[in-house]
């Protein structure tokens, strides 16, 4: 459960990105956000995460008032959710498999056991066999899936999706959003950000609509 | 546990990896390192070597009490008495007139040298040793003597020991200020080197920090890279200071001997090496931890 009490987010410089929001998102739904560009889409995600704070007002997590938290737990609380960048954030000094890796490696996780769910996950994104290669040899839709892998490969309960279908053709975006839509199958809470509404359309599911920081109807 | 080793092995893999990916620049590093702390353990090795020698020669203060010629026989023994029965003199040895004749003409080679002379000239001594060399002690010797029936004079001989105690103490605290500036320069230059480190690798530390890694987890690999180069740069510290070493004890063993001397530097013993590891690996350290949290106070 997701939910926002009267947050604004106001960035150095008094810039106001996000004005006075207030929604929740229950367990198990998938959201999409809706709005132009420098609406304001990235911020309401990275305040969910915990990488921004609000300015006023609280963003809870399963009831959790993530500005409250000390530095100590917040990775802890970090590990429940998978998150996909809007720039991505592969590291390409490695291998696909070693970014794939990289959330596991945080957890601890056991070698063997780690080295199937990297592969389990490789494969469900469509990457099986190009766990070798650099991430630079990928294409542009290759490498989002290597994000989704990473941000699915230790079992997230909540997926925040920051445009994961950004520069794709249609067709490739739809597979895409059919790999969430398979997650969402599974009990998975999912917010998935996108310019294009068009595509959010045939999947029925409610769509947050923002305009320079507030809800539009 | 399993958990535990096995994030340990990682972080190792990632530091001491990173180390051999960019072999010039970490050797170097370990040459700074090394030549850096080669001085105070040079320094070290010289007081400690020159502390040796002060032991050697024996240069424990010695009291002398020379009787007036005209002493007799009771006040001597008076006196002797006295002195063996005090707690506080460690050696008490008696040197009567005739027989310190008899070594002053022995050591000249010759008894011609005094037969102008009719009379013994030299009086009844003792010669003293305190169990504890100190000139207070000493001193308060040298008074109470005085006062004694027959003794005309008494000399300290403490200059030496006054001496070598104190160019000790010069090098002693000489090695401490060294030891204390360039710990100083250490930990400065392992925090730049892990600083250097961490920029290279920002991008995976800020991926890592937003999908839920503990500072402790950033921190990891880095620490482990700043132990190995403190260790390997104290085993370069003392592969230089032992090759200067011996490079410059032939020409010291020759200059003792002509002074009739038995000298030479130490080299490093075992504990002392481990100590300079220890020291250097704990000084890195510092700078790395310092390093690290300056790094990882930007992200929450
Ligand atoms: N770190 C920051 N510092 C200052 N201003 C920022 C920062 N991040 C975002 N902004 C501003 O906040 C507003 C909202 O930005 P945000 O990235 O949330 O938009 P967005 O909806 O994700 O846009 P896009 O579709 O282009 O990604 C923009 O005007 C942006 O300039
Ligand atoms: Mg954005």
């Amino acid at each position: 459960m997701i939910q926002f009490q009267q947050v604004s987010k106001s960035y150095p410089g008094g810039f106001d990105a996000i004005k006075n929001l207030s929604f929740e998102i229950p367990t198990g739904e998938l959201v999409f956000l809706a709005g132009h560009s420098g609406a304001g889409k990235s911020t309401l995600l990275k305040l969910i995460a915990g990488i921004e704070k609000p300015s006023s007002g609280a963003v809870l997590l399963n009831g959790q008032n993530l500005a409250r938290m000390s530095r100590g737990s917040l990775p802890f609380v970090r590990r429940h959710l998978g998150l996909i960048f809007q720039d991505h954030k592969i590291l390409y000094d490695r291998s696909v498999f070693d970014n794939v890796r990289l959330p596991l490696d945080i957890i601890g996780f056991d070698y063997q056991e780690g080295r199937r769910r990297v592969l389990a996950a490789l494969d469900k994104v469509g990457l099986a066999g190009k766990e070798k290669l650099n991430p630079v040899s990928l294409s542009g839709g290759e490498q989002q899936r290597l994000c989704i892998a990473r941000a699915v490969v230790h079992r997230p309960s909540i997926l925040l999706a920051d445009e994961p279908t950004a520069n794709l053709d249609r067709d490739y975006a739809h597979d895409i959003l059919e790999l969430f839509k398979s997650f969402h199958q599974v009990g998975v809470t999912l917010v998935i950000s996108a310019h294009d509404e068009s595509l959010m359309a045939d999947y029925g599911r409610r769509i947050l609509r923002l305009k320079h920081g507030q809800f539009t109807a | 546990m399993k958990a535990w080793f096995r994030s340990h092995t990682l972080a190792f893999t990632r530091s001491v990896g990173g180390l051999f990916r960019q072999p010039i620049g970490s050797l170097l590093n370990l040459l700074v390192i090394g030549i850096t702390a080669a001085f105070p353990l040079a320094l070290w090795l010289l007081v400690s070597s020159l502390a040796g020698i002060s032991k050697n020669i024996s240069v424990e203060p010695q009291l002398s009490v020379f009787m007036v010629p005209s002493a007799d026989q009771a006040q001597v023994a008076a006196l002797q008495q006295k002195l063996e029965n005090d707690n506080r003199l460690k050696v008490v040895q008696f040197i009567a007139k005739d027989e310190a004749l008899k070594k002053l003409q022995s050591s000249f080679g010759s008894a011609d040298l005094l037969a102008g002379i009719s009379e013994n000239p030299l009086p009844d001594a003792f010669v003293l040793q305190a169990k504890d060399p100190n000139p207070q002690l000493l001193a308060t010797l040298k008074q109470e003597l005085a006062t004694q029936a027959g003794v005309e004079e008494i000399q300290l001989d403490s200059e030496w020991a006054h001496r070598l105690a104190r160019i000790s103490e010069l090098g002693q605290n000489l090695f401490e200020v060294v030891l204390v500036m360039l710990g100083a320069a250490l930990v400065l230059i392992t925090g730049n080197a892990i600083r250097m480190q961490i920029l290279t690798r920002k991008d995976e530390i800020e991926v890592a920090k937003l999908i839920g890694a503990t500072d402790a987890f950033i921190r990891r690999p880095f620490i482990h890279s700043a132990i190995v180069q403190g260790i390997t740069g104290g085993l370069f510290a003392v592969g230089m200071v032992w090759g200067a070493i011996a490079h410059t004890n032939p020409a010291i063993e020759a200059l003792a001997k002509s002074y009739g001397q038995q000298f030479a530097l130490q080299t490093p013993d075992a504990l002392t090496i481990l100590i300079v590891c220890a020291t250097i690996a704990t000084l890195c350290l510092v700078g790395a931890l310092i390093a690290v949290s300056r790094h990882l106070r930007q992200y929450r």
